[in-house]
């Protein structure tokens, strides 16, 4: 079976959606002729031509204000954003609009926009590049919030991103790019809003996603020398959220740590805890506990590996549920 | 080049270094020792840059955005600022920092991924963090000059980013603001023709300098691989600052003879025809020609600036290859004025995790 | 001079590795600091390398056309010792490393934008986890922590109630009523009779009807699994799918046995019971037969001779059957050993028993005679070799020197993994055993 990077699997995605329908449109900074700083649309101008697949000025505002009226003349726009703390000037358009023009047009309008985000760390980038923003989008009522951890994964989210009707905020873990997974690329049905067991256990459930899902695999593994199995729930939608996977695997081990990397204070792992506390409150052997970035901006490369979860820090908020 | 041959453009020296504007060139306040002081920083920016290039591909630096070709227009327009002025860097603002005397490990510090911002007390060296979110600091420096203005310094902000980020919204609110609030700033374009990959042409259907207009205030197109031409130009817009309250756009016309960054390809896109006919306007060429033909300079002065242009450079390797990374618990302390619970309790947790690992990097 | 190893640093993009496209340099070359050495293709570019040293070029690690992982030998050089280029490079190679930078961070795997990506690793002293005591068969009790909590200071193991509340939730009212039971129970059982033993009265008490009413004539009544239950289905299940068990009996004449823990509960006013002295003695024959006290582990292929000797004693009890532990049994005299199975088998009954108590025996005694029973084929406390089980001591007609007597007799069955122990070794055990139990002075030799 041929092995394929989570980058091409994107960049097939693309394809075929630029294929399969003619109304969606790649635009952005530096895809065309460069095809992204990360070669995601590497060749698709070349092959859909500039009409569908082109270089914007540099604006993010700009790139996420015109996909909004793209959408309201018919078209479906993929627009990228180069890296995560770049997407902070289009927020204004994200917020006030692509997530609420349905809404204010008493569900009349959609809006089928899938805004492709590179983020999160663990790469040695500089500052601005290594940045976690799921929460923005995530606390946006409106928006669709897809964080796929594996290649195959990607390729059909991305396929359920563009197919649905509403906005989806589409992050792609940097750190995984280069990942590599045996397998297909062909569309295998895969909805939004499904969690995915990576590994069973029994004894505490780590919940994950994005680029801390390979961490919490090897924490599992490291747990597993100790005679501790550990589930590993990677969420892959962050909104809407899986909450019958997330509160089953709750119940049914009792212990929950929640891994990302963002700042701890109002990161998402906030809401995993609410949703497990508030469903599954009378199955806990243990607090829920979180293992995340500290409260500092992302700190600069050569320090964040103390930054970042680490298969310890897990493991050490694992032992805590354990002996509680 | 069409922009070349563009009547708007205030050039002193041709590519050849011939004075083509003798009346310019005369009204220059610049003494002999300041225009060897021109080539010598621009000369040093140029060795420095080539050095973190190479630092970069050896593994020293994170990532490196060179500067090369666009010597002229950082070293004019930052050796007519006046001792208070303030600069508001982008990212690729080495030659102004040559030129403004900051610490150039320091800088560096920040490519190397040790910490960000760049620049300890960027109030007093009058120096601004650098800055990556692309057109950002127009505004700082638009607040900068009015906080200036209204304790009535007579200072001035002068505003570095590219032709890319006229396409921002920041910029274009940070002109509407100088224009209305009539703020003491330059605004130094350094169009070097591409943005990552995207060319001018599909940056902007306008020329940048005539932007200005739409704020009410001038724009002035300068040859940004003039030296002196770009320092006329920022002299100029400082002295309309500071007797007008007028700002000024200065779209430095020049030429990006590197990559955008140490992680670009940009045999991907940019033409090499192109990069070969800017090659024959390499600033430092000209200017020296210009320096030898007036007399103002023997071998022994280029060899002296050589060799002064490499210890500096070897004064950056020096410092920042195998520098160690900053102490992550250090960092807490960064944030506020003081360290909240919540947060003295993550510093604790990293520290506990630190000294149970023991020295960095010790384990097989 | 001295060696230095250039590595393939990464190139900005976090990438893998390399191509190499062209060498710019040839092994013999002196080259200064910065002198191109070598053209590379990447993912992303095409990019040339400059020399972080300046010294003779010794070794190219690759051809053209070839690839290199980031972070492997390039380029091998020969430079003067002390020469300053690359102050962290000689550091580096001090150091035994190769490339400059690498002492500056983590190791790094490529990836993109920057350094590349850092390992998922686990420091040197990574923390140890131990499982979790209960539920580590996917069992639920439904309890506020709250409740949890109160179980928890009471001794009551939730999955062993029925809740009350909502959906089966268990309330604090649950615990404490549970409480209060098994507090009674346990003032109850320290009476004399309350430990096993072998008198006619007690085994009447043992086989009390259990408290659960049948189903009506005629109708079927489902019973849900859970709970201990569940886990004595699941681990004898376990047991019985995966060992091979082979039962031998031994009868033995109980005199001196007897003559014995009379003596000892004259002298130490604790009650010793014959049950206790076997388990004593049990541990001494374990140590003359290692195989006994073992486990077998098909997945590592090994048998596993345990050096402790922690005997589980099957106990009844109103939730269902525990194994309460009296630990390193060979250390300790009979007297101790009957306090001590008194205590943790009154505690698993209580419900107050703690982890410790509850797990980690290295072979099983199940009195079987308690209840009435002359002889049984016990099944193996799972991942155990052994179990004993002891019928009823009884006086019973023997032969001896020819003449019918009467002796009090008790049949011992042992239980054995064939994978561990043949036959011949489990009868040359239990051969040992009994006679150790009908010999006044190996009995008496025993630690009192």
């Amino acid at each position: 079976m041929p092995e394929v990077t989570m980058a091409q699997a994107i960049n097939q995605g693309l394809r075929r959606a630029l294929t399969d329908d003619d109304r969606v449109l790649v635009f952005g900074e530096d895809i065309g002729k460069l095809g992204g700083v990360f070669r995601i649309t590497d060749r698709l101008q070349e092959e859909f031509g500039e009409d569908r697949v082109f270089d914007t000025p540099l604006a993010e505002s700009a790139i996420l204000g015109v996909s909004i009226g793209l959408a309201m003349a018919g078209w479906k726009p993929v627009p990228e954003i180069q890296f995560d703390a770049f997407s902070y000037p289009a927020l204004d358009q994200v917020i006030s609009h692509v997530a609420k023009y349905r809404f204010r047009s008493a569900g009349t309008v959609s809006m089928p926009i899938v805004m492709r985000l590179p983020v999160g760390g663990a790469v040695g980038a500089a500052e601005h590049h290594s940045e976690s923003p799921e929460v923005y989008y995530a606390h946006t009522a409106g928006l669709k919030v897809v964080i796929p951890s594996t290649p195959i994964d990607a390729f059909n989210l991305l396929l359920a991103s563009i197919r649905d009707p509403d906005p989806v905020i589409y992050l792609e873990p940097k750190a995984r790019y280069w990942s590599k997974e045996p397998g297909e690329l062909e569309p295998n049905g895969l909805p939004i809003g499904a969690a995915r067991v990576l590994r069973e256990g029994a004894h505490g459930t780590l919940v994950t996603w994005g680029g801390m899902v390979p961490r919490c695999l090897a924490a599992a593994e490291a747990a597993a020398e100790d005679g501790v199995e550990l589930e590993v729930l990677d969420l892959r939608c962050l909104v809407p959220l899986d909450l019958d996977r997330l509160i089953a695997s709750a119940r049914k081990t009792g212990r929950v740590v929640v891994v990302h990397e963002a700042p701890m204070t109002a990161g998402f792992g906030g809401e995993v805890v609410a949703r497990v506390v508030e469903d599954a409150f009378e199955y806990l052997e243990a607090p829920v506990l979180r293992v995340t970035g500290y409260d500092l901006p992302y700190p600069p490369a050569t320090v964040e590996e103390h930054y970042l979860p680490s298969v310890d820090r897990i493991l050490l908020a694992v032992q805590r549920t354990l002996t509680f | 080049m069409e922009r070349a041959e563009d009547q708007t453009i205030v050039r002193i020296l041709d590519p050849e270094g011939r004075v083509v504007d003798p009346e310019a060139r005369q009204a220059l306040d610049l003494k002999e020792e300041d225009l060897r002081s021109l080539y010598r920083f621009m000369a040093l920016s140029r060795q420095v840059d080539l050095e973190c290039t190479a630092l970069q591909r050896q593994g020293e630096l994170a990532v490196y955005p060179p500067l090369i070709g666009q010597e002229a227009a950082q070293v004019g327009s930052a050796f007519a600022l006046g001792e208070e002025d303030f600069v508001f860097p982008s990212y690729r603002e080495v030659g102004v920092a040559v030129v403004r005397d900051i610490d150039l490990v320091e800088y560096m510090h920040f490519h190397r991924g040790t910490r960000h911002g760049g620049i300890d007390d960027p109030v007093g060296k009058r120096f601004g963090e650098i800055s990556v979110p692309v057109s950002s600091q127009t505004l700082h420096a638009v607040g900068w000059a009015m906080g200036a203005q209204k304790d009535g310094r007579n200072a001035c902000a002068i505003v570095y980013f590219g032709d890319g980020a006229t396409s921002q919204g920041d910029f274009h609110e940070a002109c509407n603001f100088a224009g209305v609030f009539r703020t003491p700033v330059v605004f130094f374009c350094q169009n070097n023709a591409w943005a990552i990959s995207v060319p001018l042409s599909k940056q902007t259907a306008a020329p940048i300098w005539r932007k200005a207009e739409a704020y009410g205030f001038p724009g002035v197109r300068v040859d940004g691989n003039d030296v002196l031409a770009s320092y006329a130009v920022t002299r100029e817009a400082l002295d309309r600052a500071r007797t007008e309250r007028t700002p000024t756009l200065i779209e430095a016309v020049t030429y990006r003879m590197g990559p955008h960054s140490t992680a670009d390809d940009r045999t991907r896109y940019q033409p090499t025809e192109e990069i070969d006919r800017w090659q024959e306007l390499d600033p430092l060429v000209r200017f020296r020609a210009f320096l030898q033909s007036e007399g103002m300079v023997d071998p022994e002065f280029l060899d002296r600036v050589e060799r002064d242009a490499k210890d500096l450079a070897a004064s950056v390797r020096a410092g920042i290859a195998g520098a160690p990374p900053r102490d992550i618990r250090e960092m807490f302390g960064w944030m506020w004025g003081d360290i909240p619970a919540h947060l003295a309790r993550q510093r604790d947790e990293v520290a506990a995790l630190m000294e149970a690992e023991g020295p960095e990097d010790g384990d097989a | 001079m001295a060696e230095r190893v250039f590595n393939l640093p990464d190139l900005g993009e976090g990438l893998e590795d390399a191509e190499i496209v062209e060498w710019k340099v040839a092994p013999g070359d002196d080259v200064e600091l910065n002198r191109p050495l070598v053209e590379v293709n990447t993912a992303k570019a095409l990019v040339e390398i400059p020399s972080p040293f300046a010294g003779r070029v010794t070794t190219l690690h690759g051809e053209a056309g070839g690839v290199v992982a980031v972070g492997q030998p390039l380029v091998t050089f020969e430079v003067e010792t002390g020469a300053p280029p690359s102050a962290e490079g000689e550091a580096a190679a001090a150091a035994g490393q190769a490339s400059p930078g690498d002492a500056a961070r983590p190791k790094r795997e490529a990836v993109l934008v920057g350094y590349g990506v850092g390992q998922e690793k686990t420091g040197r002293r990574r923390p140890r986890l131990r499982p979790p005591d209960r539920r580590d068969e996917g069992n639920e009790a439904r309890a506020t922590p709250l409740v949890r909590r109160l179980a928890r200071e009471k001794g009551i193991d939730l999955t062993s109630l029925r809740g009350s509340g909502p959906d089966g939730r268990l309330t604090r009212d649950d615990v404490l009523k549970a409480a209060t039971k098994t507090g009674a129970r346990a003032t109850a059982e320290t009476s004399p009779e309350g430990a096993p033993h072998t008198t006619p009265g007690e085994v009447d008490a043992a086989v009390a009807p259990s408290n659960a009413a049948a189903p009506r004539r005629g109708e079927e009544e489902r019973v849900a699994v859970r709970g201990v239950r569940r886990l004595i289905a699941q681990k004898m299940a376990r047991s019985w799918r995966e060992i091979p068990h082979v039962t031998t009996f031994h009868t033995v004449d109980a005199t001196h046995v007897e003559a014995l823990r009379r003596e000892l509960t004259e002298e130490s006013g604790t009650k010793v019971s014959a049950l206790s002295v076997v388990v004593r003695a049990l541990a001494e024959v374990c140590r003359r037969h290692p195989k006994l006290n073992a486990s077998f582990h098909p997945d590592a292929g090994e048998i596993v001779l345990k050096g402790s000797y922690h005997v589980g004693i099957a106990a009844d009890s109103e939730r269902g059957l525990l194994v309460p532990v009296v630990r390193d049994v060979d250390a300790k005299g009979i007297t101790r050993v009957a306090r001590e199975l008194a205590e943790v088998v009154e505690a698993a009954r209580a419900g107050r028993a703690t982890p410790d108590q509850l797990t980690g025996s290295t072979i099983t005694v199940t009195n079987f005679g308690v209840f009435g029973s002359e002889a049984g084929t016990p099944i193996i406390n799972h991942p155990e070799a052994a179990i004993l089980g002891t019928g009823r001591i009884a006086d019973r007609a023997v032969v001896i020197d020819g003449q019918v007597e009467v002796r009090p007799t008790l049949t011992l069955a042992l239980s054995f993994d064939h994978r561990v122990l043949d036959g011949a070794d489990a009868d040359r055990a239990m051969t040992d055993l009994t006679r150790l139990l009908e010999s006044p002075f190996r009995l008496g030799a025993l630690p009192r």
